[in-house]
């Protein structure tokens, strides 16, 4: 029974790791994925269970932390292959446009050209291997800090909208 | 929660908030054009970043949408005035739901077609969302604090 305690998060993690590089749905989603995956993670628990009873906010938290790992694993996961498969990827679409902010920062030229030097290493390594090992642990990092932080938010609020609705029925 | 913890959210969630509005610190702090593409690519993790929906003053660009930019002043703003409120009490959780309405009603009727997308109008949703948002969020982790100082 211990074993399927995180059955939930786990499962809508991965699914919410896979919608967060769907363009349509990330676009749609926006930075509601992962908090709304939490809470979907809870609901989907007390269905499952059967057990309606009032939620802990530690549970919330936990829940949303588990969702939120799963889904940056996932995430970069599967943004890692497909990378690898198609050799490009959003930094590289984004690339040109992120090349005119940084040429507008009125910095000196010394500072703008390691900055450029920097992401063109990135974009190149993308495009010749499909790979870029400072692009994948920084996507790891990023989506790790921030879908961490946004289950565990999505959690607490999850578990707080679970309690009002059960207590009313 | 204490007035200590209150203030520490506080200024995490100002990070934050600044760090959507980096481009526009650069000029004043050089260092920081390092950090752009890693920041750049970090909020990117949370918003699809798409070009035509950021908030653009003066030449620069928020790294956030108009939407997620509203979510996250709105919660800025609650937590400065959350600074003010010694306890919080919500007993009906319907109110997030409420103040997501509006929010979720834009991302329908522009995505149908009905309208095309306003800047104003997902700033506006999003600082409703958020700044209610927030309130829960406070709220549970005071509950959680208490529990735990039991």
């Amino acid at each position: 029974m211990q074993n399927k305690k995180f059955i939930s998060p786990l499962v809508v993690g991965f699914a919410a790791g896979i919608l967060s590089i769907v363009p349509v749905i990330k676009s749609l989603g926006c930075c509601l994925l992962i908090p709304v995956a939490a809470f979907l993670s809870l609901m989907l628990d007390q269905k499952a269970n059967k057990n309606f009873s009032k939620l802990e906010i530690k549970k919330g938290v936990i829940f949303g932390l588990v969702t939120g790992l799963t889904a940056a694993f996932f995430g970069t996961f599967f943004d890692f292959l497909i990378t690898l498969i198609t050799q490009t990827n959003d930094l590289v679409y984004a690339f040109p446009q992120l090349l005119e902010t940084i040429n507008q920062f009125p910095v000196d030229e010394a500072t703008k050209q390691e900055v450029l030097a920097l992401l063109g290493g990135v974009i190149e390594d993308i495009k010749t291997n499909g790979f870029s090992l400072l692009y994948t642990l920084s996507l790891l990092a990023n989506n790790l800090f921030s879908n961490s932080v946004f289950g565990i938010l999505g959690g607490i609020i999850g578990v707080q909208i679970l309690n009002s609705r059960n207590q009313q029925k | 929660m204490s007035i200590k913890i209150k203030i520490i959210l506080f200024v995490l969630i100002f990070i934050w908030v600044a760090g959507i509005f980096v481009e526009f610190i650069i000029p004043y702090f050089n260092g920081l054009s390092y950090a752009y593409t890693f920041i750049n690519r970090l909020y990117a993790t949370v918003c699809h970043q798409q070009f035509h929906k950021l908030i653009e003053f003066n030449g620069h660009h928020s790294l956030v949408c108009s939407r997620c930019s509203g979510i996250y002043i709105g919660g800025f703003l609650s937590s400065f005035i959350l600074l003010f409120i010694p306890t919080l009490k919500i007993r009906n959780g319907k109110f997030i739901l409420l103040a997501a309405l509006p929010m979720l009603t834009d991302v329908l009727l522009y995505s149908f077609g009905f309208y095309s997308y306003s800047k104003i109008i997902a700033l506006i949703t999003g600082v409703l969302f958020g700044s209610v948002g927030i309130v829960y969020i406070y709220y549970g982790l005071q509950i959680l604090l208490e529990k735990n100082a039991k």
